[in-house]
């Protein structure tokens, strides 16, 4: 049997494997450039940067993308830099460029991705259905402090978690925080009342809602723009709250979906493992 | 040595959390802690994954009135694509978390112990 074998040999073991893969990870050391010598300026992401990708395409040569070798820029396009508050129209106006990656460029991953997350949500709720929750035989009772405080930090929560999604173009954050901090706020409702459930059917309508939002937003920039989730609304000025399009639009329903899901599975989750 | 550590923290940091995660992986027979394991090593990957697109002179990728990523034709900002990538990451992380404990919970309620060996053993 595996347990003969003694418990030091077994750690030793251990240790030397995972050494061997540290050992690995030191071997990017050899690859990389060394302090300000990294740049973006040769990799797919400058595109991005620039918010242009014919003209980020003209300013290096033909069939240099891909090099490994720095390659300087073409002098003789002339670029504009982009302003903060200034630059109009622009080909996406997030301020946040992570932000545009992550809904306008490559939208169609990030429905994939939501996809994954529903996934796991509907998993867990299969595998946990059925589950009776066992009320416990000694009743003990939140304090008072717990009841009211965590209603009133509720409140505060919601709120943050809103206006994360719905900056999630111009500041850090987006949609799949914005709705983790929703989720953590329903979290401490379970906390201040014992026995507290959220409405399951007006979680689920909610998600699904939200789900069919992103999918028609989606299929209105394949009808009017020829591809799908396509960016159909005017850019406005960059800075704004009021810009990137329909960012915001998708972010407002990521952020409900992935907040309701991720409720849900809260739900799914607290149930008393114990024997009566 | 200072100035290594100064400038690639984060990457020792990444190494130093998938190796603490694998180990505890390698030599534990709890389900559990295996899960938590493995969340370790989800943290250092993603750490990783963003340490090998910055520099220490980089500026963040967010146009703000102060913050330009665009100077003198040179793009100095971190770069953004791996940041996004990660970002995906992460809340696959968290669904595969959920699932798996779920699916601890049920191991536990079927063989009433969360050990691999027993549970192994119980099969026969």
């Amino acid at each position: 049997m595996m347990s003969d074998t003694p418990e030091i040999v077994k750690k030793v073991f251990a240790i030397f494997v995972v050494g061997v893969l540290i050992i690995g990870f030191f071997m990017v050391f050899t690859q990389m450039p060394k302090g300000n010598e990294v740049n973006v300026n040769n990799t797919v992401s400058r595109f991005y940067v620039m918010k242009d990708v014919d003209q980020a395409t003209q300013m290096l040569d033909k069939g240099t993308y891909f090099n490994k070798d720095m390659v300087p820029l073409r002098n003789d396009v002339p670029y504009t830099p982009i302003t903060f508050g200034k630059s109009e129209n622009l080909e996406d106006g997030a301020a946040n460029v992570v932000t545009s990656i992550v809904v306008d460029y490559r939208g169609f991953d990030t429905l994939g991705e939501v996809t994954v997350l529903f996934l796991a949500a509907s998993g867990v709720m299969l595998v946990l259905h059925g589950e009776k929750r066992k009320v416990p035989k000694k009743k003990i009772a939140p304090s008072e402090i717990m009841y009211v405080g965590t209603r009133i930090a509720f409140s505060v929560i919601f709120l943050f978690g809103i206006y994360v999604f719905i900056h999630g173009h111009l500041t850090p954050g987006g949609g799949f925080p914005g709705g983790a901090i929703i989720a953590s706020g329903i979290l401490g409702l379970f906390l201040g009342r014992q026995g507290y459930s959220p409405n399951k059917a007006g979680l689920t309508v909610f998600e699904s809602l939200s789900g069919m939002a992103y999918a028609i937003i989606g299929i209105i920039g394949l009808v009017a723009e020829k591809s799908f989730l396509a960016n159909f609304l005017p850019t406005g000025t960059i800075g704004n709250l009021f810009s990137a399009g329909f960012i915001a639009l998708i972010y407002i329903a990521i952020g409900m979906k992935v907040g309701s899901e991720l409720s849900a599975v809260t739900n799914a989750m607290i149930v008393d493992t114990e024997e009566d | 040595m200072i100035d290594f550590l100064q400038n690639w923290i984060y990457l020792t940091g990444s190494m130093a959390l998938v190796g603490i995660g694998l180990y505890i992986v390698l030599t534990n027979t709890n389900i559990f802690r295996i899960i938590v394991g493995l969340n370790i090593i989800d943290s250092g990957t993603n750490l990783f994954i963003v340490t090998i697109a910055w520099h220490p002179k980089s500026v963040m990728p967010i146009y703000t009135a102060t913050n330009n990523l665009v100077v003198n034709g040179h793009v100095i900002s971190a770069d953004p694509l791996p940041q996004s990538l990660v970002l995906t990451a992460i809340v696959i992380g968290l669904g595969t978390t959920a699932l798996a404990l779920a699916i601890a919970v049920k191991i536990y309620q079927k063989y009433g112990t969360l050990d691999v060996r027993k549970i192994k053993e119980e099969d026969r």
